[in-house]
């Protein structure tokens, strides 16, 4: 369906005519503009086209530029025109041999009406064409350059504009040197507008991720130091494709150090349809920076292969892949390749089933780890005490047991599910990222603690806690064992649980609720199988005096628990959460004994009242001190965003000052540079993260093979809550600490080693995959 | 929780309480990202509009129908082509005979390109032959924002549960000549050829073309 064009004209001329004043030009009419219609053809625009040369020498090229001159106030477009508008474009009516390269752009400027954001120029451009003429002119004649430019030109309202192109130039007569037929005035104009093309400088390398949110681009100074003075303060990212970034978004910068480079982070385009290998564009430095050490490029030519891409693609073009292959990233466990597993970036490393298996025997041997034994044994004398009592009620309360448990891993399913949905960043052992539920658990471990060691007299109040974790009388008590065993096993990640919990948790809701049920379902199966097993249970000792002992021994490693709980508590709150911790537990411990003392059923009744109301008042006083304590933050560190660093400074790491706090902007960028980085993701609520840093990471012999393998290494702390660290623990495929990062460096994709290190293992690693490339080695150290 | 039903017992406050102040805790702070626009395949934001005739046209009255979202500017040249041509007119004629609701939205502000009085509107609209079933006016620009629209036109296609099915441009030539509707391929009548047809829509969002729109400041 055509048009007539003058039509179309008519239309816009009319508009012109009128004003941009859109008061009047909502009254015209087409009609009435038609008498003028021939008027202008280029409404608050003139374009013209100019050659560098006076004459055309056959088979060498030479440029041309369309130069189109605006109105003060007006703007035209760029190549990527941005939220709104459209870039111009020549048609060439060329003679027969003749060839016109595409439009070479100079950078734009960013021009905003909010919430919309074009990229183009005001007052004036030069758009700039080669043209290659053929081998065989005959001298004399005269070449006619003609066609027809289009272009938009807007303030905020647009009008298309076009001008017809022609140019006349004699065919030079040969042998003369090409300089005799430049026009040295057009030929400097266009050289001056070749300069504002961006240009490749060799001293800049980039590469750029994918992330949740967009994008990252990394530049490196590849070249001398002193080449250029960019610190990435100022600079600009000009994508060249439309539908790659969102144009309004601000480019936050993450600046890695002065001089080695800087990251871009940038937001995706609404209209994005999937990622693109290759992040092009045009990188704008401020305009007293450049890029080169000449001092000529202040718009970098930017080229920037995708290194790392996100597990969760979103664009319907890009299908969550899980095939038949994707079991070969293995879990945590499944050692392979000499105890190195090789981590894939692209995809979920598991299956549905195979992650089913992994939680159930993640579930099992969760059992045996450190947070959860002093518990569990109290629940096996507990099953000790009742098998007097018969093996239908042994059974049963097992079942409850297991009930308990499963209920509470629901429980931790859904509200991981509902807060990841409602945009939180969060993974397993999310709950000890809070200062407060960290104290609330140091209180209840103390509790249980001076309970096992006979604080508290039978028949009072708290008298009941005791038998709950003996599990001897009503089903509720086994159900809140089962909920107990649960909550302590939350700082512990077992092998196989990091991966079948990674992969739930970028699943649909139902599946991560599945794999749940089957964690929880392979934590309580030992329990259930002994509470059924008449026959194990009646081999277990028989109850005599040995188990009040026993009960006071086991008392001891729960203090352990509260004096590591109230370590972790004062990495999250500081020197002064620790004091209100400290007193809030004194409260705890004072309310216990006062309750012990007079609130038993063997007091008078007045007193026995007024005890209970003081320990509740105590225990109130511990509860508000608790909550205070929890809101504080160390020293030197704002309540929110808290980087890494902040809390990893308070640790241990001051023995060994070689680990630097996670970013993963450097991480990037180190690894892209060829160079070898290794990350520890860890929190101090996390047993297996402390017991493998010291038994294997911070011993002189591995930390020794890092430094002889050029490993730069980095800690990502994850105690409180940081959503970067989720993120990139995300790209891994992973929601849980710990987890071990070996990037070899370059393109090759992070390794990830088993949760469960030895020495042996992280040497072999770094001889597999580093030391072997020796291209790895730093320059330099 | 079944805990609450006995709530004298120690064991199991205590552990109510630890998850629920736990729960309490991560509640605040959420997440601060910058509202990215409607996603395909989820819900389309709901809106109430008023139209040239001051009725009130809620989304949710539309849920049973194919709807279209059509972003007007009568002046925009870009609009012109599709307009002048008798293209979007022909659009909605075709679809509209098929039960497709057909809204255009003008989230010009006052004073601005685009933005006219109801009564203008209409005698705009048949003057340009418009078949849409309606023009509502967003002179705010609330539900241009809330759609990302970012120019005219901008097309976007909404199955019968209300799910976003297209956001984008009208076709594949971003020109404002009108002999660049020969040989476009044009997004919007293959998303709904194809998601009326049962498939799957093979291209659902694409980068808009056209003017601004011209929000209020």
């Amino acid at each position: 369906m055509t048009f007539p064009l003058s039509k179309t004209l008519a239309l816009g001329c009319s508009a012109v005519l009128l004003g941009p004043a859109s008061g009047l030009a909502q009254d015209a009419e087409p009609g009435q503009a038609d008498a003028t219609a021939v008027a202008d053809l280029s409404p608050h625009s003139k374009a013209n086209l100019l050659a560098e040369v006076t004459a055309v020498r056959p088979g060498e090229p030479f440029w041309v530029g369309l130069h189109v001159a605006l109105d003060s106030g007006w703007h035209t477009y760029w190549k990527n025109p941005g939220d709104s508008g459209m870039p111009a474009a020549i048609e060439w009516n060329l003679p027969e041999g003749y060839q016109a390269g595409d439009i070479r752009w100079p950078w734009p400027v960013r021009i905003e009406f909010p919430p919309l954001v074009s990229y183009g120029y005001f007052d004036e451009v030069m758009l700039l064409v080669e043209i290659t003429p053929p081998t065989d002119l005959a001298p004399g004649d005269t070449v006619r350059l003609s066609g027809r430019a289009d272009w938009l030109v807007c303030m905020e309202d647009c009008f298309p504009a076009e001008a017809p192109l022609r140019l006349d130039l004699p065919v030079s007569v040969s042998l003369d040197s090409p300089d005799d037929v430049i026009d040295s005035r057009s030929a400097q104009l266009l050289s001056t507008w070749r300069a504002r093309l961006a240009a490749r400088v060799p001293d800049w390398r980039a590469t750029a991720g994918e992330t949740d949110a967009g994008y990252f681009l990394t530049l490196l100074p590849v070249g001398p130091e002193a080449a250029h003075d960019i610190t990435g303060e100022g600079v600009h990212f000009f994508p060249a494709g439309e539908s790659v970034l969102d144009h309004a978004s601000p480019q936050d910068l993450v600046q890695v150090e002065d001089g080695l480079g800087f990251t871009l982070a940038l937001a995706r385009s609404a209209f994005s349809s999937g990622a693109p290998d290759v992040l092009r564009g045009v990188l704008v430095a401020p305009d007293d920076r450049r890029w080169d050490e000449v001092g000529e490029v202040q718009a970098l030519r930017v080229e920037a292969p995708l290194v790392t891409r996100m597990v969760t693609g979103r664009s319907p073009s890009q299908p969550l892949a899980d095939g038949s292959s994707s079991s070969t990233g293995g879990g945590t466990g499944g050692v392979t390749d000499g105890g190195a597993v090789r981590g894939t970036l692209a995809r979920p490393t598991l299956t549905l089933p195979l992650s089913i298996l992994f939680a159930f025997l993640g579930g099992l041997i969760l059992n045996l780890m450190p947070c959860v034994f002093p518990v569990l044994s109290l629940k096996v004398l507990g099953f000790v005490e009742s098998a007097e009592r018969g093996a239908g009620e042994v059974r049963r309360h097992g079942i409850v047991f297991g009930a308990g448990v499963l209920s509470s891993f629901w429980v931790l399913g859904g509200v991981l599910v509902v807060l990841r949905s409602a945009g939180e960043a969060l993974g397993w052992g999310f709950q000890l990222q809070s200062p407060l539920f960290v104290g609330m658990m140091a209180a209840l471990f103390l509790v249980l603690a001076l309970m096992l060691l006979g604080l508290s007299q039978p028949g009072a109040g708290l008298g009941r806690l005791e038998r709950a974790i003996g599990g001897r009388s009503s089903y509720p008590r086994s159900f809140g064992s089962g909920v107990l065993a649960t909550l302590v096993a939350t700082p512990c990640t077992a092998p196989f649980m990091g991966a079948a919990l990674g992969y739930a948790l970028l699943r649909p809701a139902a599946e991560t609720m599945l794999v749940f049920t089957v964690l929880g379902l392979g934590m309580a199966t030992p329990y259930m199988i002994l509470a059924a097993s008449p026959g194990i249970l009646a081999r277990l000792p028989r109850p005599g005096p040995w188990m009040g002992r026993l009960k006071r021994v086991l008392a001891v490693p729960l203090l352990g628990t509260v004096a590591w709980l109230a370590w972790v508590f004062t990495l999250q709150t500081g020197a002064v959460g620790l004091a209100g911790l400290t007193a809030g537990l004194c409260l705890a411990a004072a309310a216990m004994w006062v309750v012990g003392r007079w609130g038993s059923a063997v007091v008078e009744r007045p007193t026995r009242q007024v005890a209970r109301i003081a320990a509740a008042g105590m225990a109130l006083a511990a509860v508000g001190l608790l909550v205070r304590a929890s809101r504080l933050v160390p020293a030197g560190q704002s309540t929110h965003a808290t980087p890494a660093s902040a809390v990893a400074d308070g640790s241990n790491l001051a023995a060994t000052p070689t680990w630097r706090p996670f970013s993963a902007a450097e991480v990037a960028s180190i690894a892209a540079s060829g160079r070898p980085v290794f990350v520890d993701f860890t929190a101090a609520w996390c047993l297996s993260c402390q017991v493998n840093e010291r038994v294997v990471l911070h011993t002189e012999q591995v930390r020794t093979a890092f430094r002889d393998a050029g490993v730069t290494l980095v800690r990502a702390d994850w105690t409180r809550r940081d959503p970067a660290i989720t993120q990139a623990l995300a790209a891994l495929g992973r929601s849980s600490v710990p987890v071990y990062a070996l990037y070899p460096g370059g393109e090759v994709p992070p390794i990830l080693l088993p949760s469960v290190l030895t020495r042996d293992l992280v040497i072999r690693a770094l001889a597999t995959h580093v030391i072997s490339d020796s291209r790895n080695a730093p320059q330099g150290g | 929780m079944r805990c609450r039903r006995i709530p004298t017992r120690p064991n199991c406050s205590y552990v109510s309480l630890a998850i629920v102040s736990a729960a309490l805790f991560l509640a605040p702070g959420r997440g601060t990202a910058q509202y990215a626009g409607p996603t395909i395949g989820e819900p389309a934001p709901e809106f109430t509009l008023p139209d040239t005739y001051g009725t009130e046209h809620a989304l949710a009255d539309f849920r049973g129908d194919w709807v279209v979202l059509e972003w007007l500017n009568y002046e925009c040249p870009f609009v012109g082509k599709h307009y002048n041509s008798g293209n979007m007119q022909a659009l909605q004629e075709k679809y509209g005979s098929r039960g497709v609701k057909w809204l255009a939205i003008v989230s010009s502000a006052p004073g601005k390109q685009g933005y006219h009085e109801p009564d203008e509107m209409n005698e705009l609209s048949e003057e340009k032959g418009s078949q849409a079933m309606a023009v509502l006016l967003d002179p705010a620009g609330d539900v241009g924002r809330m759609y990302k629209a970012q120019t005219t036109p901008q097309m976007i296609v909404i199955d019968p549960e209300g799910t976003l099915l297209y956001n984008g441009a009208i076709d594949d030539k971003p020109s404002s000549r009108p002999s660049s509707l020969d040989g476009a391929h044009n997004y919007l009548a293959a998303a709904l050829d194809e998601a009326m047809a049962g498939r799957a829509v093979s291209v659902p969002t694409s980068k808009p073309y056209g003017c601004s729109v011209k929000y209020v400041n």
